[in-house]
């Protein structure tokens, strides 16, 4: 989840097939996945979707080693679900891959998509609150983030951590997160003002995801071969 | 860490749908009652506290089980905005690829439900108990009684391993009817451990605020808009 900064560069320094397709069209790609998996009831659509969605993204000169290795965060957490239902390798396999194909399509459509991009897509569809809540999150996110950085730097730097002291360890972790919600909330409140300031009523700039254009055969042709595959191979 | 992890197409369609609905009912039904707060200050906090709720989900604490800070959310910007800060931190996670895009509306059932059942638990403890007591004994109740939902929901889903191989006899070493105990065992067991560190954590955290900036934790947002 910490990758969040370098996803946000990936996204918005990519010159690729997808990063050059419409919102739309990858967000229909991610809509077909994820019905795919909902769908499929053996696990080889969807691995042959997923290799054919990592032949894509190495196509489309995206970072596929490291979405590879994000995309099998998932297993995790299929894993603990499959020891609950007793399955064989078959379940197993089948549930690992309905976890990992539509989050490799997530991180496709992620890693090509700057955050404000999807956030103003999905905009169109939801209330000015929500809205505004969703970019505002996304801008404190990094704030957060820089700011846990620096508080790690200085509680290793002046002996914060101690091995095996866990009720100094938590009483010092527990401070430094609560410094950092009152500074973040201080940061936000000041950037939401200077926002404001700047003409920001809520609602952003650039609303819905624009039309479909020539260069979303990509996005559109891999999510729909991978539903097919997953209706077909039943 | 009450929120299911469960990948798309494994819980039935009825489940999460009947999610999404319930979902869409409570969500206007707190945006109808946050109308009349200052956006000004509610954004802002809003924001601070989904991004927190994020990042502590990025903070593993045991194999498997990671903080969310929804108490401190609830207990900080109250029910209503609680409820919505989990909604948004889900549906970014959702696009980070952390647990499906179909169980969001399931997932924020039970974050806002612990937003919202921690405020309440919070503040219904008398103020003659210290804050740091308060809040880490509204912490451990609200986690276990998110976690027994969770398990029901789990119970409630429960699929047949045979059903997933879809009547055909694959040979592949299943042992038959899945096990809704032993689900329930794993996660209570790394969950009560889990609950008393976050309890600890979630204590400390809202004493540390009580005592650098109260006024955080003194319902600012349910002021009416500044000239009303």
């Amino acid at each position: 989840m910490i990758d969040v900064a370098r996803i946000d560069h990936w996204a918005a320094s990519g010159t690729g097939f997808f990063h050059r397709a419409s919102v739309i069209s990858k967000m229909l790609f991610l809509l077909f996945v994820v019905a795919a998996a909902v769908l499929a009831r053996s696990p080889y659509p969807l691995m042959a979707g997923y290799f054919g969605i990592l032949l894509v993204a190495v196509l489309a000169r995206l970072p596929w080693t490291r979405m590879v290795m994000l995309s099998l965060y998932a297993v995790v957490f299929a894993l603990l679900y499959g020891i609950s239902l007793r399955g064989g390798w078959w379940l197993f396999a089948l549930l690992i891959f309905k976890a990992i194909t539509p989050s490799l399509a997530m991180l496709t459509l992620i890693v090509s998509t700057p955050y404000p991009k999807i956030f103003s897509f999905i905009s169109a569809a939801l209330p000015e609150m929500l809205a505004a809540g969703l970019f505002m999150t996304y801008r404190t996110l990094f704030i957060l983030l820089e700011l846990m950085d620096n508080f790690v730097a200085a509680i290793r730097l002046r002996g914060g951590f101690s091995p095996g002291s866990l009720y100094k360890n938590s009483s010092n972790i527990s401070k430094g997160l609560g410094m950092l919600l009152v500074k973040a909330v201080e940061r936000a409140s000041r950037l939401y003002a200077v926002m404001a300031v700047r003409g920001y009523n809520g609602s952003m700039a650039q609303q819905g995801g624009g039309g479909l254009h020539r260069e979303d055969y990509l996005p559109l042709g891999a999510g729909s071969l991978v539903l097919m595959l997953a209706i077909l191979w039943r | 860490m009450t929120h299911m992890h469960i990948p798309d197409g494994i819980l039935p369609v009825w489940l999460w749908a009947l999610g999404f609905i319930l979902l869409s009912l409570f969500l206007g039904f707190t945006l109808h009652r946050l109308r009349t707060m200052d956006m000004k200050k509610m954004i802002p906090l809003l924001g601070t506290l989904s991004a927190a709720m994020l990042v502590g989900m990025s903070i593993p604490i045991l194999p498997g089980y990671h903080i969310n800070l929804s108490v401190v959310t609830g207990i900080l910007i109250g029910p209503s905005l609680g409820f919505v800060a989990a909604f948004i931190a889900n549906l970014i996670l959702a696009f980070m690829g952390h647990g499906g895009i179909t169980v969001v509306g399931l997932n924020t059932l039970l974050l806002g439900s612990e937003a919202v059942l921690g405020h309440t638990v919070f503040y219904l403890f008398t103020k003659r108990l210290p804050v740091f007591w308060r809040a880490a004994l509204a912490t451990l109740m609200t986690l276990f009684i998110t976690t027994t939902i969770l398990i029901g929901i789990v119970a409630m889903a429960h699929i047949d391993p045979e059903m997933l191989h879809h009547g055909e006899d694959h040979g592949h070493g299943t042992t038959g009817q899945g096990s809704v105990s032993t689900f329930a065992m794993l996660v209570l067991t790394i969950g009560a451990v889990g609950w008393i560190i976050e309890a600890a954590i979630t204590g400390a955290v809202v004493r540390f605020i009580s005592q650098v900036k109260p006024d955080l934790l003194g319902h600012v947002l349910h002021e009416k808009k500044t000239g009303e």
